[in-house]
């Protein structure tokens, strides 16, 4: 049977579901300059599944505390606001997409890497001088498309796995070679569903065509931070196979990273992804 | 298990292992655990004013290489379509680097 067009496909990305609002007032409190802990911790607190991730990540032994977190408002205060509200957004995300079971994909896997992405991303936006908040959330979504090819159409995206193992390419390379577009298009359409921001939804279309980014945007950050993500293995659980995806050498160049930032960075990823992972469940 | 031994910063020789990660005051990580560090690390340490690291005993020199090896085995695979890219220089030899040094 002929796959979906891009056209089919965005129709029906329509049908998912909407952001959970949680992360919709996450959001808006990341946007506003006065920060209430109370009350943001009140809005977390209403959805049970992400207190109990976020209370799981305070309490793992990275933080090696000697009591029990057991609130939201405790646990601002152990790992602080800044990464409470990354984490939030990452278990309402994870939480708030459905389970999916098909051969050949892991979707343990895929998550460790969107997260893993999220962190790299983050790490950057010191020596790069943006805004952090952006970068995670862009990280965290930036394969967004796949899972939603993979929930629509399941048999046609076994068929893209197929062709990845079989001619051992990349799985963005076998998703044009069946559908004629790949999971890049298909996520900026669910983010603009999601009236995310423009550079957001910039980020998502053109990350692993940086080129075609808006200037001066987000996509050649999480061009790299994908790679980053992959060369750190941050995806594994298990020994499997991967590959790194081939990397621009304007857009890696325009960040102007050195060999001391770039060590910065890796570090600053690994041990970011570490304290985040109990997350991951 | 090997036991931590607390010690000062100063001191501290490059090739040092972290035994647990190093934190600012405000608990953010700077350094992840397992790293094995650089003088770069160390004096970036001691700009942000960290006084005292807990360090691993030293390794068996033998165990050391053949964690470095497979490593580098694991890196090369990962990048064994894109190693001869331009593009891929500074990240394939940082990896591999930071990799090896941290035993991740």
């Amino acid at each position: 049977m002929k796959p979906p067009s891009l056209d089919e496909m965005i129709g029906q990305v329509q049908k998912l579901p909407a952001m959970p609002a949680v992360a919709v007032e996450v959001l808006q409190s990341m946007a506003g300059a006065d920060i209430d802990i109370d009350t943001l911790a009140r809005h977390i607190t209403q959805d049970q599944v992400i207190t109990a991730r976020v209370l799981r990540v305070a309490n793992s032994p990275f933080y090696g505390l000697q009591s029990r977190v057991g609130s939201i408002h405790d646990a601002i205060m152990v790992v602080g606001l800044s990464a409470i509200r990354s984490l939030v957004l990452a278990a309402s995300v994870m939480s708030g997409l459905p389970a999916i079971r098909s051969p050949g994909f892991s979707q343990n896997r895929f998550w460790r890497h969107v997260l893993g992405t999220a962190v790299a991303a983050q790490a950057l936006a010191r020596p790069l001088k943006r805004a952090p908040e952006a970068l995670f959330l862009a990280g965290l979504l930036h394969d967004i498309g796949r899972l939603a090819m993979l929930v629509l159409y399941p048999g046609d995206f076994a068929t893209v796995l197929g062709i990845a193992a079989a001619r051992d390419c990349r799985l963005e390379d076998a998703e044009r070679s069946h559908f004629g577009y790949d999971h890049s298009e298909v996520g900026a359409a669910l983010a603009r569903r999601w009236d995310f921001p423009a550079d957001i939804v910039d980020a998502l279309a053109w990350h692993h065509r940086p080129a075609q980014g808006m200037p001066g945007g987000l996509a050649g950050i999480i061009h790299y931070a994908d790679a980053i993500a992959h060369a750190l293995d941050l995806d594994q659980d298990g020994e499997q196979p991967g590959q790194m995806p081939s990397l621009d050498q304007d857009a890696v160049s325009a960040l102007g990273l050195d060999w001391d930032s770039l060590n910065a960075v890796l570090a600053e990823t690994r041990a970011r992804f570490d304290s985040y992972e109990p997350l991951l469940g | 298990m090997n036991t931590a031994l607390m010690q000062p910063l100063e001191g501290t020789l490059p090739g040092a292992v972290l035994a647990a990660p190093v934190t600012d005051a405000a608990g953010t990580v700077l350094l992840p655990a397992g790293l094995s560090l650089t003088a770069a690390h160390l004096e970036s340490l001691q700009r942000r004013g960290i006084g005292m690291l807990a360090i691993s005993p030293p390794e068996d020199p033998e165990a050391l290489a053949r964690q470095h090896e497979k490593i580098r085995a694991r890196v090369m695979y990962l990048f064994r379509h894109t190693a001869d890219e331009a593009g891929s220089q500074a990240l394939l030899h940082a990896v591999l680097a930071f990799r090896q040094a941290s035993g991740k």
